[in-house]
């Protein structure tokens, strides 16, 4: 009863809107600036069209699927498991070979028509991926002061990794970086590179002597913070990808049949902007320690 | 009773957010300082700022992923 109602108030608003604004620019001409008022003018007569649609669209909704019950934000610390040819497999672990047959389709794909015959003068997709290849090497060895063309690569791969199946959660699918045994897999990837570099470098009698640098005192301390290191990486990987997913969870819950067009707004940050400010930070990061374990 | 000492507790672990934003609301403000005063060292700045501000940020994150766990395994 009431969405009819809100139905019929909203077709009204829409066409009044509609109208306003036609009737706003036959009064103004071509040629001369627009004054400040009929620009708020025109501003409040489009604001109104706006309301009108969105209300005349989540009532529309509201009618066709019937009201939303109002849930529980139905949420747990840990994937869901299915068996997978007697295995029992996490979801994470298929979502993550989800976005891997993403990327290797991606990849196989731009190697067999963009990259078959490389252009010396670069253009088009070519262009942007010789850009992003480029940057991440620059980065790299400015970051580690040239610790080789392997950690580019890595750096490269795991960052779209994460950026992938970051943006699996536009279609619904809990990303995988918001499960805490993903990030701590990560996480120790990191730590087991800290060290190969750092005992390349120095030798093994080296890395435990700059363990024990200023003196032999401070040698569990350090061992100890080193050991923080991947802990500390994988909270809080997990934590932002997880803080990100339960706002955008609530925001759909609170709205209900109204979730039309706002969280496409609020999504910007933090299904798209946030994942990838996270997945920079784990890169540098990544970087930064091995350039303290290896100098 | 139980859940009132669980809200409480919930809130004292979720306070590390708050501290941590003005923390890195100063870092933010010293950082804006510096490229003002030398705008050539911009890079070296914005880049010894987000490594900061990330560190800064995980203490938040400690304190939401507690709160998360107290929540959680009740």
């Amino acid at each position: 009863m009431f969405n009819i109602i809100f139905l019929c108030i909203s077709i009204p608003l829409i066409l009044g809107g509609v109208l306003w604004r036609r009737k706003i620019d036959s009064t103004i001409h071509a040629d001369t600036p627009v004054p400040t008022p009929v620009k708020r003018l025109r501003l409040i007569s489009v604001s109104v069209a706006v309301l009108g649609g969105y209300i005349f669209v989540t009532r529309l909704l509201s009618i066709i699927f019937g009201p939303r019950e109002s849930e529980e934000l139905g949420f747990s610390l840990w994937q869901e498991r299915i068996d997978v040819f007697g295995y029992s497999l996490s979801y994470t672990v298929i979502y993550t070979w989800l976005a891997m047959a993403i990327l290797i389709i991606l990849a196989l794909i731009l190697r067999f028509t963009v990259f078959k015959i490389p252009k010396d003068e670069p253009s088009g997709v070519q262009n942007a991926v010789e850009l992003i290849v480029e940057a991440v090497g620059n980065y790299t060895q400015a970051q580690t002061h040239g610790a080789g063309e392997m950690l580019a690569s890595y750096i490269l791969t795991i960052a779209s990794l994460m950026i992938t199946s970051a943006f699996l959660e536009l279609f619904r699918i809990r990303p995988p970086m918001s499960d805490i045994t993903m990030t701590f897999a990560l996480a120790l990837i990191t730590f087991i590179l800290i060290n190969i570099y750092g005992i390349r470098k120095k030798g093994v009698v080296g890395r435990i002597k700059s363990l024990a640098s200023p003196t032999p005192l401070v040698f569990p301390f350090r061992v100890i913070s080193d050991m923080a290191i991947p802990v500390s990486m994988a909270c809080r990987l997990f934590g932002n990808m997880l803080g990100g997913l339960i706002v955008m969870d609530l925001l759909y819950t609170a709205l209900g049949t109204g979730a039309v067009g706002i969280p496409s707004v609020a999504g910007l940050y933090f299904n798209a902007f946030h994942p990838i400010i996270q997945a920079f930070i784990f890169v540098t990061l990544t970087l930064t320690f091995i350039n303290e374990a290896t100098e | 009773m139980v859940i009132i000492m669980d809200t409480i507790g919930i809130s004292l672990a979720l306070l590390s957010c708050a501290t941590a934003a003005i923390a890195m609301g100063f870092a933010t403000g010293k950082a804006l300082d510096a490229v003002a005063r030398q705008p050539e060292s911009s890079g070296k700045i914005n880049s010894i700022l987000l490594l900061g501000l990330a560190l800064t940020e995980s203490a938040a994150i400690y304190g939401f992923v507690i709160a998360l766990i107290l929540i959680f395994t009740r």
